[in-house]
């Protein structure tokens, strides 16, 4: 069964991997926070008939998943914060471009700016739309029993911890396994790039970090059998209307989302998709996981087209040797007498 | 003449700006903080590899030991989007890098910055302007 479905979905790859500009190549509008007419727009349509949600998307906006506590009920910056929000974006790009030494530069084993790149601020005050205070909701008993329960017992490492013991302190993202869903879906410090490309009855999202794709049927098929389980889990599309509405089962248990959570295999994830404007797609996510959360939570986000940010390759375990540096520090620390078990913890599984 | 290569592992007083970072990388875990480096030496080899790049140099000691040394850089996707091209390092390019070596010991380090015998500088930026760490001056 999963044999045939690979043979089925060989030629969508393939297309995709020679697909080098979405059908509807519309000028990407750097404005990010005009709302315009977008209620009345309709997407064009793809030859065989379906709304075309097809183009490069990458998660290029600036939004924290969740509201800090001191905005309470502001779902939108204002304008002056939007703007002191843009000033200080201004500056450090303009920092991060720089090409000639200056007299204060200096050296820290932080990465340098160059390295990352950074999504641009937007009025959006937080991911997570619903509940409307913009938190996600409080994990079940079960959740931080299992939390406590990570590493033997030791907790949640954080996403980068800075004394490793074992390659399990790192997450699936750091040993370039998996961003795992909702997360690759959502920006992350570079290589941000997602691709929407369509075929008669399939649709494809490409996630440029890790390298990933979802290639999702459309014809109302079942899922697969329940001892499939992955990392991205197993997608079912249909339209309604003009939306691209996309349900996500068989989770594996192994990816956390929103801070650390390590969800359960019930996780199910319900996203839509539809192209409000020529350049904006609106992104619906609702998560649910009785086993995690005490009730569903949702996120939006505002895609913007552009054509100029291609997907490259990003063969994460090509030449991974940050696990391999980290381990033998910790053994030249171990050298040294240090207890390198000895963590301090965070939650930061991405 | 500047052709002249040198190796500088400073002693100097660490000053390490310590915040939260995110990037596909364990700094804290591989680099060591007391151990600041500055290299100058000839590209030998740029390893255009996920998730991170490599430069390596050969570095002349002060005894004319020669030593290869590896400089880590960021992904060759964001370098591309930075106007990097397989070409920017080139072997035999001379480089002056400063940067912190690797807890393990070996001739590894993380490269803060990179800059070339004209003054160009590949790697820099690395500091937020309002961070009053990244004003002070880096050790010699």
């Amino acid at each position: 069964m999963t044999r045939r479905f690979f043979y089925l979905a060989l030629p969508l790859l393939g297309a995709l991997l020679f697909s080098i500009q979405p059908a509807i190549a519309q000028a990407s509008s750097r404005a990010r926070d005009g709302a315009g007419s977008k209620k009345t727009f309709t997407p064009p349509k793809t030859p065989w008939g379906d709304p075309d949600l097809q183009g490069l998307w990458p998660a290029s906006s600036q939004i924290p998943m969740q509201r800090p506590q001191t905005l309470a009920a502001q779902t939108q910056l204002s304008d002056q914060e939007l703007a002191e929000k843009k000033a200080q974006f201004d500056k450090q790009e303009h920092a991060d471009s720089e090409e000639f030494a200056s007299s204060s530069g200096n050296v820290t084993i932080n990465p340098p700016g160059y390295w990352i790149e950074r999504a641009r601020p937007t009025k959006q005050t937080s991911l997570v739309v619903d509940p409307p205070d913009g938190r996600i909701p409080p994990l079940t008993p079960e959740a931080q029993a299992r939390i406590k329960a990570l590493r033997g017992g030791l907790g949640p490492g954080s996403h980068f911890p800075d004394v490793v013991n074992s390659w399990e302190d790192f997450d699936i993202y750091s040993r370039c396994i998996s961003r795992g869903m909702l997360n690759s879906m959502l920006p992350t410090l570079y290589n941000f790039g997602n691709q929407i490309v369509q075929g008669p009855g399939y649709v494809v999202i490409r996630s440029e970090m890790i390298h990933e794709s979802r290639v999702i049927p459309l014809d109302r098929r079942p899922h697969v059998g329940k001892n499939l389980r992955t990392y991205l889990g197993d997608s079912r599309g249909h339209w309604e209307g003009n939306t691209l509405v996309v349900e996500s089962t068989n989770f594996n248990g192994k990816i956390g989302i929103g801070g650390g959570a390590p969800t359960t295999d019930a996780l199910k994830i319900v996203e839509r998709f539809s192209r409000v404007a020529p350049d904006e797609l609106s992104y619906d996510a609702t998560i649910s996981d009785p086993g995690t959360w005490t009730k569903p939570w949702s996120i939006h986000y505002p895609y913007k087209l552009d054509a100029s940010y291609p997907i490259y390759e990003y063969a994460c375990h090509e030449g991974n040797y940050m696990m391999l540096n980290a381990l033998k520090g910790a053994r030249e620390l171990e050298k040294q007498g240090r207890d390198t078990a000895a963590h301090q913890f965070s939650p930061g599984n991405r | 003449m500047r052709r002249a290569l040198f190796l500088c592992a400073a002693g100097a007083a660490c000053w390490l700006a310590v915040r939260p970072l995110s990037a596909h990388h364990a700094f804290e875990a591989e680099y060591d903080n007391k151990k600041p480096i500055h290299l100058v030496g000839k590209v030998t080899e740029m390893e255009w590899i996920n998730p991170h790049s490599w430069i390596h140099i050969d570095v002349t000691g002060p005894d004319g030991k020669v030593t290869n040394w590896m400089v880590e850089c960021g992904s060759p996707n964001i370098m591309l989007r930075r106007g990097f091209t397989k070409r920017t390092l080139e072997a035999g390019t001379i480089l002056d890098i400063r940067g912190y070596q690797a807890k393990s010991g070996e001739n590894k380090a993380n490269g803060s910055s990179v800059t070339f015998q004209d003054g160009h500088r590949l790697f820099v930026g690395g500091s937020n302007p309002d961070d009053q760490e990244s004003k002070r001056t880096p050790p010699q």
